[in-house]
């Protein structure tokens, strides 16, 4: 698993570094994204929609966790 | 390619500069094939030196006036009730307020302008300069940044998606 600190960043650099990270590393499979834009409560769930990978809210306190997964099917 | 984006630019302060660039990033980060479309005043987010691009008060009536200084209680407070347009008209007013934009961007974690806007070119967002407005505003080629083609509204409407434009 890979861990991504966006926690200082505001919107659009969550979404940037993600897929910065995805196409850096194309063997890494599980990603943990950390930040603290509330827009990204639904912005991250719709990148990854988009494009195609897996993702689950870990936790929503003042920094919001997200597990990131490729591809889609592999999250349980 | 999953969709193209295409956002006409004509505004030439550091506020309005923001949504567009952050858009052109967010929708080439997920694939999209981006064009920016610079005329008018827009012309100023694509030169070399960026610090021209303020943010004024004065004309957006909606911007609340806050000090991104102070104890937290103080930072919360905004002015702009209190303080007639007659104020905001001082000299040194719009540097004030593009010194506190700037600070509260930072505070937020937000990039700085030119940063973002390397970013954008680096994503592969294209910047298409409008050559009119270059010819109107009295500038060349020489006063703008590296990566941006000059053309004219014929080119952008070839470029741009059949059904969806912005225009900021």
């Amino acid at each position: 698993m890979m861990e991504l600190d966006c926690t200082a960043l505001a919107c659009p650099m969550p979404v940037i570094k993600l897929k910065k990270a995805l196409s850096q590393y194309p063997e890494q499979q599980v990603f943990c994204l950390s930040l603290r834009d509330r827009g990204g409560l639904r912005d991250i769930p719709a990148f990854c929609q988009h494009q195609g990978l897996g993702c689950e809210l870990v936790s929503e306190e003042s920094v919001l966790v997200f597990k990131v997964v490729r591809p889609m099917e592999s999250l349980k | 390619m999953s969709g193209r984006l295409s956002i006409i630019h004509s505004k030439g302060s550091l506020d309005w500069a923001y949504p567009t660039f952050i858009l052109a990033s967010t929708a080439a980060a997920m694939d999209q094939e981006v064009e920016l479309f610079f005329t008018m005043y827009g012309l100023e987010c694509v030169r070399h030196h960026t610090e021209h691009l303020r943010v004024s008060p004065l004309s957006n009536p909606a911007m609340p006036v806050r000090f991104p200084i102070g104890p937290a209680g103080f930072q919360k407070v905004d002015w702009r009730p209190w303080l007639p347009n007659l104020v905001l008209s001082l000299p040194g007013m719009e540097r004030l307020a593009t010194w506190g934009f700037k600070r509260t961007l930072q505070q937020q974690g937000q990039l700085p302008f030119d940063e973002l806007r390397a970013l954008c070119l680096e994503l592969g967002v294209r910047f298409t300069v409008c050559q009119m407005s270059v010819d109107l505003m009295g500038l060349t080629e020489k006063d703008f940044i590296e990566g941006v083609q000059f053309a004219g509204a014929a080119s952008y409407l070839a470029a741009s998606p059949q059904q969806q434009a912005l225009f900021v």
